[in-house]
């Protein structure tokens, strides 16, 4: 089997898997980063998001021919310590039910806040609609990203 | 986390003493044993003051592993953040204590025993200080887990008195604190997973390891109940890393396991097995053509009584208005966000599993069962779920791990794709419901006949000859809820159930059986509100006047509860003023009202527009009155109501599954989609203040969602929606 090199988490990592194994597989059985979920397996669900860079992709949609050399950051690697801005209002909203797709909605809400810190309702939304949270907990969801951009005021 | 083979070994090997050890927490095990106290099943205090609570339910995002500890906490006088929370391994331990988590009633279930079991560990540490101490125990109060005498000023923590107590008696009615007095109890709560969740830490079903274990996927039988002829798994196993290719047996969509190094190359390699099936009797099978046959069996199936009261026939000849309408509810698939997965380690006469379930106590007597070994050499340790929803309260997927990791000799965890996910399952059956209403010259509803008919939930098993036999025997199991138990007071009124055997294996799904007769219910009230020239509102609230508790079967239902719930959604939805007018959109509201079981009273209110050429619809708001008795954790019912409101709203708008050739038509949530935030109302939750028994409130908003919005539809356009999913074809059909 082929090394493939990434760097993960400020980390330059080696391995040996399938060229076609998606990242999300990678991640989770090769490097033992769990907290990137798999859903759906196509991309359209969100629970496998992670950043390339400073974007939001589906770890389920980037082969590891093509993450080769390039740099990804999971939600094991959001913060040092779990204070995200985003993880922290996450927390304050007890957004979560059972949690599931939580990962993936964080990852998708850092990189929108990145990109834009003051997003409007239907920005959010927007970010937002590609992710499935089966619990429903949506409006709490936009309220944590509300507070999140607040905080970075 | 990960916990290493030795360390579950070692956990496993203390189960019988009392020492029983989550797989989350492996750093118990720490060389220098302190003293443990086992107060009860659910609370251990070591010596090292460290204080272990037990959650006997499965968090599935009900906040039992919160919830549950609160209640320990606050008759034990401790915070929240002093504890650990373990979950419960079944085994001697817990022997007696229900660890099924169902019917919404994990937090109100076990909350009075709960509240004892933390009293009374209580009492027997303040017996030990007062003994400690020479002093009337009367003297000494416990306060954040230590025990004071103020006359004194002595102290001592719950460590420090953990073997004393130990050997103080067992208090036989403990004295449970006063509401009043709560500090926990009935407060915004946050849950304690949080943290966890939010830093990926959480450690779900699928995120078990094992040192060694392998990745299976099944290629699984296209056919609802097919079995496979012949299978060739040669050019599979030559794919890089796959180990085994093996057929299963268990479960309820058969096939072959590709056990593989990784996830991925066990998914790779599923389709290099060549399958040849045994179809099996369904290999046909048409959900369109079964809802043709509920249809037919409203003209001629055998139909048992439930309810009768008055006589329905006479009264709707006699009626001033009478008024018939058919409504039609789908199949429904849980697709919770972690698919179906299980982590079986069957090895040397022993079994472990680790896996997000509902019901690891009945997982673990059928592995065990199925495996042939005693009941005490099968451990299930139950992780996070990713959702449950009723689905996990079946252990198909745990058979099949365990028959799979005993064929290959080694750890290994199976996954279903969320193709799998959403094709195979049990299913939320289909149903065909029928109501005959009849209306008074005043437009007071003098008749109302309501007949459902469906195929039961399979996972209860198909009645015997016998029980076929009894006319009261679906009366006497209070089935179909909704049908049943519905507590408008006609003064005649018939509910029948006409079963007709599905294929399809069906089974729990959020609120059971209530959608689809709540559904018909609910709307057709609404029908007869219009066709009387009425308020749906007004109607209602006439319905549910009575001056005595009602009794119906087993549940005692205090209508009162029901008009202060009416009352206040009336007002708090604004029901009495005028929606917003907007160009090329017409607005509406409509209502619908539930008791689930007895117990949790609630109405609600939706808000929708429509486009004037019906290509779209729009739920804006939607307010919700609960009364579900003392609510233990408001903040937790809050999301809990929005949550199931949600979870309606997918079915209402979106979901179903069609059955064609014999197999489900939907793959994935492109095509069997759910709710997403861009389409979310305003979800406005209120909770009445009560001091009844608590009661369950996971899945109980969910019923209303549909007929709320139905009628929405109706006052906002005049089309009467009696089938769902509410789809713009849908709306045009009707
Ligand atoms: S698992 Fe990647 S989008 Fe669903
Ligand atoms: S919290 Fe369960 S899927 Fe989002």
């Amino acid at each position: 089997m082929p090394t493939f090199t990434l760097t993960v988490n400020r980390e330059p990592r080696k391995v040996d898997v399938e060229p076609d194994t998606p990242l999300l597989w990678v991640l989770r059985d090769a490097l033992q980063l769990t907290g990137t979920k798999y859903g759906c397996g196509v991309g359209v669900c969100g629970a496998c998001t992670v950043h390339e860079g400073k974007e939001a992709v589906h770890a389920c949609s980037i082969s590891v021919r093509e993450a080769a050399g390039k740099s990804f950051t999971t939600i094991e690697g959001l913060s040092a310590a779990g204070d995200h801005p985003c993880q922290k209002a996450w927390v304050a909203e007890d957004v979560a039910q059972c949690g599931y797709c939580q990962p993936g909605m964080i990852m998708t809400a850092a990189a929108l806040l990145a990109r834009k810190p003051d997003p409007t309702e239907a920005e959010i939304n927007q970010a937002m609609s590609g992710s499935v949270c089966r619990c429903g907990t949506y409006n709490r969801m936009r309220k944590a990203i509300q507070r999140a951009a607040r905080a970075g005021r | 986390m990960r916990a290493t083979r030795r360390q579950f070994l070692q956990a496993t090997a203390g189960a019988g003493t009392g020492l029983v050890l989550a797989f989350h927490l492996p750093d118990l095990l720490s060389s220098d044993k302190p003293f443990v106290f086992d107060a009860n099943a659910y609370i251990r205090i070591a010596s090292d003051n460290t204080i272990t609570l037990f959650a006997t339910r499965s968090e599935m995002g009900q906040g039992v592993r919160t919830n549950l500890p609160a209640a320990l906490a606050e008759e034990l006088e401790i915070n929240l953040s002093q504890v650990k929370v373990e979950q419960a391994v079944p085994g001697p331990r817990f022997k007696g204590i229900r660890m099924r988590t169902s019917g919404s009633g994990s937090s109100s279930g076990s909350f009075t025993a709960l509240r004892r079991a933390g009293a009374s560990a209580r009492e027997m540490l303040i017996a030990a200080a007062a003994k400690r101490w020479s002093v009337d125990a009367a003297s000494c109060r416990a306060e954040n887990g230590a025990v004071f005498h103020a006359a004194s000023g002595r102290l001592a923590t719950y460590g420090e008195l953990a073997e004393d107590a130990s050997r103080m008696p067992v208090p036989g009615e403990p004295k449970l604190k006063e509401p009043k007095d709560f500090r926990l109890l009935g407060k915004p709560l946050l849950r304690l997973d949080g943290p966890a969740i939010v830093q990926g830490k959480a450690t779900y079903g699928l995120d078990a390891r094992v040192p060694g274990m392998m990745y299976a996927v099944m290629a699984r039988s296209p056919f609802l109940g097919g079995k496979v002829k012949h299978f060739d798994g040669s050019k599979a196993l030559t794919m890089s890393g796959v180990r085994h290719v093996v057929p299963i047996k268990s479960g309820i969509a058969t096939g072959v396991a590709v056990v593989a190094d990784s996830t991925w190359q066990a998914m790779r390699a599923r389709d290099a097995v060549e399958i040849e099936w045994e179809p099996g009797p369904n290999k046909d099978f048409d959900s369109e053509q079964y809802i043709r046959k509920l249809q037919a069996a409203h003209a001629n199936g055998r139909a048992y009584p439930l309810r009768s009261a008055g006589d329905v026939k006479q009264a709707l000849a006699k009626a001033a208005k009478t008024l018939e309408a058919e409504y039609e509810y789908p199949h429904q698939v849980h697709a919770p966000l972690e698919p179906m997965n299980c982590t079986a380690d069957v090895r040397g006469g022993s079994c472990e599993i680790w896996v997000s379930t509902q019901t690891p106590e009945t997982a673990a007597s059928e592995v065990a069962t199925m495996l042939g070994l005693p009941a005490e050499k099968v451990l299930v340790h139950t992780t996070l779920l990713g959702g449950g929803f009723g689905r996990r309260l079946q252990s198909d997927f745990v058979h099949e791990a365990a028959e799979l990791s005993k064929a290959i000799g080694k750890p290994v965890q199976l996954v279903w794709t969320r193709t799998d996910d959403t094709r195979h399952g049990y299913f939320q059956p289909a149903s065909i419901e029928r109501v005959r209403g009849g209306l008074d010259a005043n437009g007071k509803v003098v008749a109302w006949w309501h007949r459902s008919a469906d195929g039961g939930l399979t996972v209860l098993g198909q009645p015997s000859a016998e029980e076929k036999n009894d006319p009261k025997y679906y009366a006497n199991d209070e089935a179909p809820w909704g049908n049943f138990d519905n507590f408008y007071q006609f003064p005649n009124h018939l509910g029948e159930y006409i079963p007709v055997e599905n294929p399809v294996p069906t089974g729990p799904w959020r609120a059971v059986m209530y959608p689809a007769t709540v559904f018909a219910r609910e709307s057709f009230l609404d029908e007869l509100a219009h066709a009387a020239g009425r308020d749906p509102l007004e109607l209602r609230l006439e319905l549910v006047r009575a001056n005595k508790p009602i009794d119906i079967g087993s549940y005692h239902i205090d209508l009162n509860r029901m008009v202060r719930v009416l009352e206040v959604v009336r007002e708090k939805a604004a029901w009495d003023k005028p929606l917003p007018a907007e160009k090329g959109r017409t607005w509406g509201r409509g209502i619908a009202l539930n008791i689930y079981h007895g117990s949790s009273y609630i109405a609600e209110v939706a808000e929708v527009s429509v486009a004037r050429d019906l290509s779209d619809l729009r739920v804006h708001r939607i307010v919700c009155v609960i009364d579900c008795g003392f609510a233990i954790n408001p903040a937790g019912i809050e999301g809990q109501v929005e949550s199931g409101i949600t979870w309606g709203l997918s079915a209402t708008l979106h979901g179903k599954i069609d059955f064609r050739n014999g197999g489900a038509v939907q793959r994935n949530y492109q095509d069997c989609r759910v709710m997403r935030m861009d389409e979310m109302p305003v979800v406005e939750t209120h909770i009445l203040p009560s001091s009844e028994r608590p009661a369950g409130f996971g899945e109980h908003p969910v019923p209303h969602v549909a007929p709320a919005v139905a009628n929405a539809v109706f006052a906002a356009t005049g089309k009467r929606i009696r089938r769902l999913p509410i789809t713009p074809e849908e709306m045009r059909r009707s």
